[in-house]
């Protein structure tokens, strides 16, 4: 133990700061807590009844956190954390009591710890999570051959299942009733139902878990999409290739040839005399010098983005997500084929033409792929890819030559002199000593 | 470590022998030895260092203050990625452990050094010996638990619970030695099969250790 731990001064203000920051007293700093606080966002108006549990994940079933309040249902933890590029550290305090609040009540105890520096800066909000998606692993067949021939059960049976990989369930569902209704009631909103006596019994209906799931992709999508998720999912998917216009003379001819080969050419007379590309940019024009370079009508009506086709990705995005973040993996593929050729019960979006339009910007892709690939050949000695890899390692090589030769150089007298040293019959330390974890 | 991963080198500066200091997270900074020798080369003996790093910092910065001169050096000394790996020192209970002085040390790897590359340290109820056998002869040197009650620093003490015979390599040891002038006691920490611990103890608790894998098998 360090001396100056015995010896720190009582009055110190920071005497109390168990975390792993101390301010400008020289004296040593208390060691930082196992257990940091974290922060938490949760409803407001929350039942003191309400619980953080443990409930295996819809997904894949691993054990997650969950808030779970009586009255205003589940509520799932979304970590919003700083980026590793910046690093950032959060000042935790408490509220000072308000003066009044001193004057009525007994002296409160004082809170241990008055302030804390948590060195991660991670932030949990409870957002609310539809009991749908909790409901759904038990209501999922466990495989293929059960799913053929499903039987209806009852609400308390599916239950079961659940309190099997949730144990926390339980305990909270059978204290409070309106979490029990919540559940039945979402569990009936996804299933067909017969009615066995005084019992209702249930089974899971693909088509309709279908539809809800497109009513809240459809709702995901009412309100525009934040830019970041546009860049990321959007744009890209929609982007159609741009080829490169400007060439020298030599190679226009091959460009021409290639572009009129893939393209049923059919003069028209406004692209022709046009040097630039059209507003879709994805054919190579150059009637300077030469009129072989025509694109064709249909081509180019393919290659702009129709108005109705962004929602439609949107929307598709959204499906995608709610297919990865919350529903069992073994409903996935059922549900793919429900919804490329969905029964007239559920009325779902139709994705063809999505689909059609992405298949053929995916198709331009790769022309625009072999396409440049070819001039890369010509114009010059190598690959494209090829060239560039090899520059990578080539330059790579280089590198480390370069750094073995600077490290020699500047190798200490010390250095040096070891390396003479006869090692033999001395273990390395490594297989003294273990590799250290990685402190964060 | 050094290159040939048979030593490695551990220094801990506590809190305590900064006045201030602070860390607002964990951060390893990785600096060249030789980068940051030619940098302390500019200070002078007196001065005020201070060692700062930003969050994610590409630099580590030095400011010597002169406390005489009314003078201020600021100098950065480029990061680099250390891809060495870092090996976790578990806290180990050693056979043997033996306190004397620095100098005493020192002198004892110095002549040894001259006639071999090679030292066995055996360490025995009656004191411990420090033997070598080269080319021109051998040579041994015995110390016993001695206590000087005028210059403690002159203590040898040897604390034992089972005899251990190691041996190393001298030219290592040479050059633990150059720490000799961090303090005045030395402790050797040895055990059977595993590294020898050589530890230079400073104020506050911090210390330089430097740790030494055995020769073992084909010795001389």
């Amino acid at each position: 133990m360090p001396r100056t731990r015995s010896t720190k001064p009582a009055n110190s203000p920071t005497e109390d700061d168990t975390s792993n920051i101390d301010t400008s007293t020289p004296k040593a700093l208390s060691p930082s807590v196992s257990t940091p606080p974290k922060v938490f966002v949760l409803p407001k108006n929350t039942s003191p009844d309400a619980r953080i549990a443990t409930l295996s994940h819809p997904v894949n079933s691993t054990p997650s956190r969950y808030l779970i309040d009586p009255d205003l249902g589940f509520h799932e933890f979304t970590r919003i954390t700083a980026p590793k590029s910046t690093p950032r550290s959060w000042l935790l305090v408490s509220d000072p009591p308000s003066p009044d609040s001193l004057d009525t009540t007994t002296p409160s105890p004082e809170p241990l710890n008055p302030a804390f520096i948590t060195q991660n800066p991670d932030l949990f909000i409870a957002t609310p999570l539809d009991a749908l998606f909790l409901v759904l692993p038990a209501l999922a067949p466990k495989s293929s051959r059960q799913a053929e021939k499903q039987l209806f059960l009852s609400f308390d049976d599916h239950l079961d299942t659940l309190y099997a990989s949730s144990p926390h369930l339980r305990t909270l569902v059978s204290r409070h009733e309106p979490l029990k209704t919540r559940l039945e009631r979402r569990m009936a909103a996804c299933s067909d139902t017969v009615s066995a006596g005084p019992e209702t019994m249930y089974r899971l209906s693909l088509p309709k878990l279908l539809s809800l799931l497109v009513k809240k992709a459809e709702r995901m999508c009412s309100s525009p999409f934040p830019s970041s998720l546009e860049t990321r999912f959007i744009k890209p998917a929609l982007e159609v290739p741009v080829l490169s216009i400007k060439r020298e003379e030599s190679s226009v001819s091959i460009v021409a040839e290639t572009s009129s080969t893939q393209v049923s050419s059919s003069e028209t007379t406004t692209t022709a005399t046009q040097s630039t590309v059209t507003e879709s940019q994805t054919t190579t024009m150059d009637s300077q010098s030469t009129t072989l370079t025509t694109p064709d009508d249909d081509n180019l009506q393919s290659l702009s983005t129709p108005p109705t086709i962004p929602p439609l990705l949107r929307l598709q995005t959204c499906l995608n997500y709610l297919l990865s973040s919350y529903i069992p993996t073994s409903l996935h593929t059922p549900l793919r084929s429900l919804l490329s050729s969905p029964p007239p019960s559920v009325s779902v979006p139709n994705f063809e033409p999505l689909t059609t339009h992405l298949a053929a910007i995916a198709k331009l892709k790769s022309e625009a792929l072999i396409l440049r690939s070819i001039s890369d050949n010509i114009s010059r000695k190598r690959g494209f890819e090829d060239d560039e890899e090899k520059i990578a390692e080539r330059e790579e090589k280089k590198r480390k030559r370069e750094e073995e030769e600077k490290k020699k150089k500047t190798e200490t007298r010390g250095v040096k002199q070891l390396r003479k040293v006869d090692t033999s019959g001395m273990k390395k330390l490594s297989s003294f000593f273990t590799r250290a974890a990685k402190k964060a | 470590m050094d290159n040939s991963h048979v030593a490695l080198v551990s220094m801990l500066i506590r809190s305590g022998s900064f006045s201030p200091y602070r860390c607002d997270r964990n951060i390893a900074l990785g600096i060249n030895l030789s980068s940051l020798t030619k940098v302390l080369r500019a200070c002078q003996p007196d001065d005020v260092l201070t060692l700062k790093a930003e969050d994610a910092p590409d630099v580590v910065n030095l400011v010597f203050e002169s406390k005489t001169m009314d003078r201020i050096s600021e100098y950065d000394i480029k990061l680099m990625d250390i891809d060495q790996e870092h090996l976790g020192i578990p806290e180990t209970e050693y056979a043997a452990t033996i306190t004397m002085p620095t100098t005493e040390f020192q002198r004892i790897c110095r002549d040894l050094s001259a006639l071999s590359e090679s030292v066995s340290i055996e360490c025995a109820k009656d004191g411990v010996s420090f033997k070598c056998n080269g080319d021109i002869g051998s040579g041994s040197i015995q110390l016993r638990s001695h206590t000087d009650i005028d210059k403690p620093q002159n203590n040898v003490e040897i604390d034992l619970s089972e005899p251990v015979s190691l041996t190393f390599s001298l030219k290592y040891l040479v050059n633990f030695c150059k720490a000799s002038g961090l303090s005045e006691q030395v402790k050797l920490c040895l055990s059977n099969e595993v590294p020898l611990l050589v530890e230079y103890g400073m104020p506050e608790n911090s210390y330089l250790r430097f740790y030494l894998a055995p020769k073992i098998g084909d010795e001389e």
